[in-house]
């Protein structure tokens, strides 16, 4: 209390001192402030040692926190993996702290986990990384792990084999990810055969045995070049004491690694169009192999991929997302590896504009890559990449993180230092330059993940598309167009009966429509009689069927559209439908017009649909596509009905196992509900992206 | 010094270690203005959060909270569309905002010698927010795209964004029975005047706190705060939120598909009270151990032990100031059938129900609880979002160094007896994940 009594006292202290009148007349500043001078940011001190056996060690002593973060990092990344056992080293580090020569998995979990630490493992491309999270007062414990866990792993079989399962699954999982199965394809797509672009497998997995684990760990998991740095509020003594103990008995190096094989080298720019069915947005990643890490153009280019899509102030996303509104975002950015690095531009947008957006993705490389750019854009680059870093380096394992990757990439001792000066050194002809050497315009790779039925005319105008599926195996343009084939109605399903049903309108009962399926001596007769908006939209349907296999033989629908009334007329027969219909037309009138047409074998009158799908050969996971006849277009449509699992609805008339089946080939898709018992009743229908809902009342 | 002090000091500064210290006060238009001094870096944040989120939405209108968030980059008096990012980019901050169930916040982590630019920009829009036809048109379809992206095509996303709200009945709580980012329909609906009455109503001084955490001088961050702020008018209370629930009303098993999905997976979900609640701290105890890190119940049992799970674990939304929900959820195994993986989840849960904790599983879940409140609070976003949630969710700010303690102080028994009462199984919804089965072009008629 007292201290709110004070800071009450002194702001109006502060607010006489300007004064109420004087601030209301000079009114709230119409331009930004200006910045205020600012200390200059040195990076914070680290010390660094090399232990006899080769361990490098950085120490990065941070007080503010009793904190620690401890990694320990090895050259045993993705790229060591034996050809065909892709996989290994993720399985490796996924397997380090499952046990050792003296504590079981669940004893190292409780250990660290126990004093509220964390240690986990890892492994990218180039590196296996250990990492360890306490608070500093148990440095101690967290040393005797990671000594542990580097040097006495036990890699139990049991424990590959659960690994495998889980590392299956989540290769499962990732391909169900668009922006997974993106990027897999990228990588796979601009290295080629060269170790940076492979990707594990289910194959690559199984392959693995627990002697290439014991293998791989025992051969590359050695002190020489590896890399231990500890941060957070420790002290140099406690610390060296403890390497001492741990890894001083330590000995080994890695064998050198035989030189990679060259990437892919693309000859032409190509799209390679990853068919994911149902997909709602295109994801478009495009790029290609760039750098070694070391390469001083990386200067010039990070200020160019910082201007073309370095965040929310680049061209990408000014265009693609705040003057388009085609996408969430749109980036760009610089991979850099121990190896060959790479760049690639990624924007995940509407299926419908996926063309337009790489369209303009092109032509955005383009002009960075001619255009230099402008003087107040390379300063907004360079202000924002120069002034962030202070915002990199606030705590003790982000400074950590800062050094180590100096020290795993080889970037040099004076890298941290000169940072900055040699970014703000960059001159717009450097920039261009730069661009214009790392984005290879003319041999771009372009990998677009959607529903290629929707996509492959779209982009194909752009640049030859190759078509594939989520595994990457090829695709015809034919196979993503499903036939239409007749489907063998039940009969058990159609049994007389009378069905009552609801139209809701943004959840508000708009009308009702009776529907009832009876049998003649020699005919089924299905009549539908509907009433919406209190008369204002009337229809009646007479639909005479075979009763032996339920096809169409006669219709009769009258329309009656606030005052307009319009008639179809229609008689199936020999494989034609004959007679009249009208259109609706835009001014609210109707067009007649008559119709001779020839339909493909197992037409069905599209007024079938209520009762028809209720008697197909329901079962969860089958698809179904059926040629209706819409008499009111006068023409076939191919609908495709795919039967999902069961659910429970609940409507009016009850509670209902039923089939989702999801309908699309109509202008509207729409999901049907049907009963699952005998006979089989339509519960309920939703119009996608509509607020319109059919549902059964009795 | 001799070994006693030594231990006396040590145990001290632990003592200290993650208190923040902070200061307030407040402009008459009733904007409060918490602020906490560190001077180790040259970073400072500046943190509004406004009190509005999903739970302030009506029905017709789900996800316009967030979609309002989004008008809030769109450009005010002195700052056109899109130059709010160029100025904090430029001077190399980072920025963000979020649509939060009880509140929207939105932040600026920059150079020191920017703190001026951050706070002028958020009064500027706080005063005078440009609201066009154009900039909605353009941000509701980036909010649908990010609809897309996040939920829609994502596996699970969809079923669990709108699981975690089916506990709860739209009709007497409506503000946690939707989800944040609401539904196409709703999106769609949203017009102009919405946007300009929600501004009105919600954009307020005095409902609205700042926090400023890092390197600048009280005596000129009071000057700034009030040359920016002090003439933007306070408005009228906004309208109070209403939610009846009841726990317990018995158990409600629903089975959906997942068309981005290639494994099923199980969601247990149970009410929670208000963050409140004395409850609270056994509750999320209760969920470290049983679903969090690597020697948790889910984990140790499920994952590892029966091979069920690629991944089960558990996760609480509590920060509410109306009900939340507790999740215990599991992926299953390839050829793991999920209804086995259910059973399997639930039988964890009972044992705890029945059985209770261990010592070294209370021990292990209050270590995490003490690390987890000195690693939140290392930035100078974590510690002006800390004192933001204590703000809105305590009784009182300074909670933020005594809250640690009531988590330090819950006993085996406490979990226990918030296990048989949360994790009743009258008090869940069961849901079902299933993947989609046929793709597309596997052909007609089989």
């Amino acid at each position: 209390m007292r201290r709110v009594g004070t800071t009450k006292a002194a702001l109006l202290l502060v607010l006489n001192v300007s004064g109420f009148s004087r601030l209301s007349a000079q009114g709230f500043p119409a331009k930004p402030p200006r910045p205020t001078p600012l200390s200059p940011v040195r990076f914070p001190p680290f010390k660094e040692a090399t232990l006899a056996n080769g361990l490098q060690l950085v120490l990065v002593e941070h007080h503010e926190q009793p904190v620690v973060s401890v990694s320990l990092s090895f050259r045993a990344g993705g790229i060591y993996d034996p050809l065909g056992k892709e996989g290994l080293a993720v399985l490796v580090a996924e397997l380090l702290n499952k046990g050792t020569a003296s504590r079981s998995a669940e004893r190292i979990a409780e250990t660290i986990e126990g004093v509220g630490g964390s240690l986990a493992a890892s492994a990218s491309e180039d590196f296996l990384t250990i990492s360890a999270d306490a608070l500093s007062d148990q440095l101690g414990l967290v040393f005797d792990l990671l000594g542990d866990v580097t040097q006495h792993a036990a890699f139990p079989e049991s424990e590959l084999a659960l690994a495998r399962t889980r590392a299956l699954s989540a290769l499962s999982l990732s391909l169900s990810q668009p922006a997974s199965l993106a990027g897999r394809i990228f990588g796979k797509e601009i290295y080629g055969p060269n170790p940076y672009g492979r990707s594990a497998t289910r194959d690559s997995y199984n392959a693995v045995t627990r002697d290439d684990v014991a293998k791989f760990a025992a051969d590359r998991l050695r002190p020489t070049g590896a890399l231990l740095v500890v941060a957070g509020d420790v002290a140099e003594p406690q610390v060296r004491a403890l390497v001492e103990r741990v890894f001083a008995g330590w000995r080994g190096r890695p064998p050198t690694p035989r030189p990679l094989a060259p990437p892919a080298r693309t000859a032409a720019t190509d799209i390679v169009l990853v068919h994911r069915p149902g997909s709602s947005q295109a994801n478009i990643v495009l790029g290609n192999t760039t750098i070694l890490p070391t390469d001083s153009v990386y200067y010039p280019g990070r200020i160019a991929t910082q201007v073309l899509g370095g965040g929310a102030d680049s061209r990408l996303f000014l265009i693609l997302r705040e003057q388009k509104g085609w996408t969430y975002g749109a980036y760009a950015n610089l991979q850099r590896y121990r190896g060959l690095g790479y760049w690639q531009a990624t924007a995940e947008v509407r299926t419908e504009v996926a063309d337009s957006a790489l369209s303009e993705l092109l032509r955005q490389l383009d002009r960075i890559r001619t255009q230099a750019i402008a003087d107040s854009e390379l300063a907004a680059a360079k202000g924002f990449l120069v002034g962030s870093f202070p915002l990199t380096i606030e705590t003790p394992s982000q400074i950590a993180a800062q050094v180590a990757n100096v020290k795993l990439l080889g970037l040099g001792d004076d890298y941290l230092r000169l940072y900055r000066e040699r970014l703000a050194a960059v001159t717009p002809l450097a920039a261009r330059a730069a661009a214009a050497r790392l984005y290879r315009r003319g041999a771009l790779t372009i990998v677009v993940v959607g529903d290629a039925t929707q996509l492959y005319d779209r982009l194909k105008a752009l640049a030859p598309v190759r078509l594939v599926d989520g595994d990457g195996k090829a695709l015809t343009p034919a196979e993503l167009s499903p036939k239409a084939a007749p489907v063998a109605l039940d009969p058990a399903q159609l049994a007389p009966h009378t069905d009552s049903s609801r139209v809701l309108f943004q959840g508000n009962p708009v009308g009702a429509s009776v529907s009832a399926l009876r049998r003649t001596a020699d005919s089924l007769i299905y009549t539908e009689q509907s009433n919406l908006g209190g008369g204002a939209f009337q229809q009646t349907v007479t639909l005479v069927l075979d009763p032996a296999d339920g096809s169409s033989r006669r219709l009769d629908r009258v329309t009656i559209q606030q005052g307009q009334r319009s008639e179809a007329h229609l008689t199936y027969s020999g494989g034609r439908v004959k007679g009249r219909s009208a259109m609706p037309q835009q001014d609210g009138t109707t067009k007649p017009f008559d119709i001779d047409t020839v339909l493909p074998p197992g037409t069905i009158d599209e007024d079938a649909v209520p009762f028809s799908v209720p008697a197909f050969p329901l079962e969860s996971g089958k698809s179904f596509t059926v040629s209706f006849f819409s008499p009111s277009d006068g023409a076939v449509k191919l609908l495709t009905f795919k039967v999902g699992a069961q659910e429970n609805v609940v409507v009016p008339a009850g509670t209902f196992q039923a089939y989702h089946i999801a309908v699309t080939g109509s202008r509207v898709p729409f999901v049907m509900y049907v009963s699952t018992t005998a006979p089989r009743r339509l519960v309920r229908t939703e119009y996608i992206g509509q607020p319109l809902v059919v549902e059964l009342v009795k | 010094m001799s070994m006693p002090l030594i231990a006396l000091v040590a145990a001290l500064l632990a003592a200290q270690s993650g208190r923040v210290s902070y200061e307030s006060f407040a402009l008459p238009n009733g904007l409060r203005v918490l602020y906490s001094e560190d001077h180790s870096t040259p970073v400072v944040t500046v943190d509004l959060w406004y009190y509005t989120g999903a739970r302030n939405e009506r029905p017709g209108r789900s996800g316009f909270a967030h979609l309002f968030e989004h008008m809030m980059f769109q450009g005010s008096a002195h700052v056109k569309k899109s130059e709010h990012f160029q100025l904090v980019e430029r001077a190399g901050g980072t920025l963000n905002g979020s649509t939060h169930d009880d509140y929207t916040n939105y932040y600026e982590t920059i150079p020191s010698n920017r703190l001026n630019l951050a706070l002028w920009l958020e009064a500027d829009r706080m005063r005078s927010l440009a609201v066009t036809q154009e900039n909605l048109e353009n941000q509701r379809a980036t909010v649908k795209e990010e609809k897309r992206l996040r939920v829609d095509n994502q596996p699970y996303a969809p079923t669990f964004r709108s699981a975690i709200v089916w506990p709860f009945d739209s009709a007497t709580c409506f503000a946690y029975a939707h989800p944040t980012i609401g539904s196409m329909g709703d999106l769609d609906a949203a017009k102009l005047e919405d946007v300009q009455a929600y501004f009105g109503t919600y954009y307020a001084p005095n409902n609205a706190t700042l926090v400023v955490v890092g390197d600048f001088q009280p005596v000129e961050l009071r000057r700034l705060v009030s040359q920016y702020f002090v003439d933007i008018p306070s408005q009228a209370a906004p309208p109070a939120v209403q939610c009846d629930y009841r726990l317990a009303p018995g158990m409600v098993r629903r089975e959906v598909e997942d068309e981005h999905a290639n494994l099923p997976a199980a969601f247990r979900i149970f009410r929670l009270p208000p963050h409140t609640d004395p409850d609270i701290p056994a509750i999320e105890l209760l969920n470290v151990i049983l679903g969090q890190g690597e020697s948790s119940r889910l984990n140790v049992g499920v994952v590892r032990r029966d091979r069920a799970a690629l991944q089960a674990g558990m996760f609480a939304l509590t920060e509410r100031r109306g009900p939340g929900v507790l999740v215990a959820f599991g992926i299953a195994n390839q050829g793991v059938a999920v209804q086995a993986l259910d059973s399997l989840i639930g039988a964890q849960l009972d044992s705890v129900r029945r059985v209770g904790v261990t010592a070294d599983e209370l021990s292990r879940a209050r270590n995490a609880f003490r690390s987890d409140f000195i690693h939140e609070r290392e930035t100078t976003f974590g510690r002006a979002e800390a004192l933001q949630h204590y703000n809105l969710f305590h009784g009182s700010v300074a909670e933020i160094n005594s809250d640690l303690d009531r988590y330090l102080a819950v006993s085996a028994a406490d979990i226990q007896h918030a296990a048989t009462k949360y994790l009743d199984p009258a008090n869940s919804l069961v849901v079902i994940v299933r993947p989609k089965a046929a793709p597309a072009d596997s052909g007609a008629t089989k």
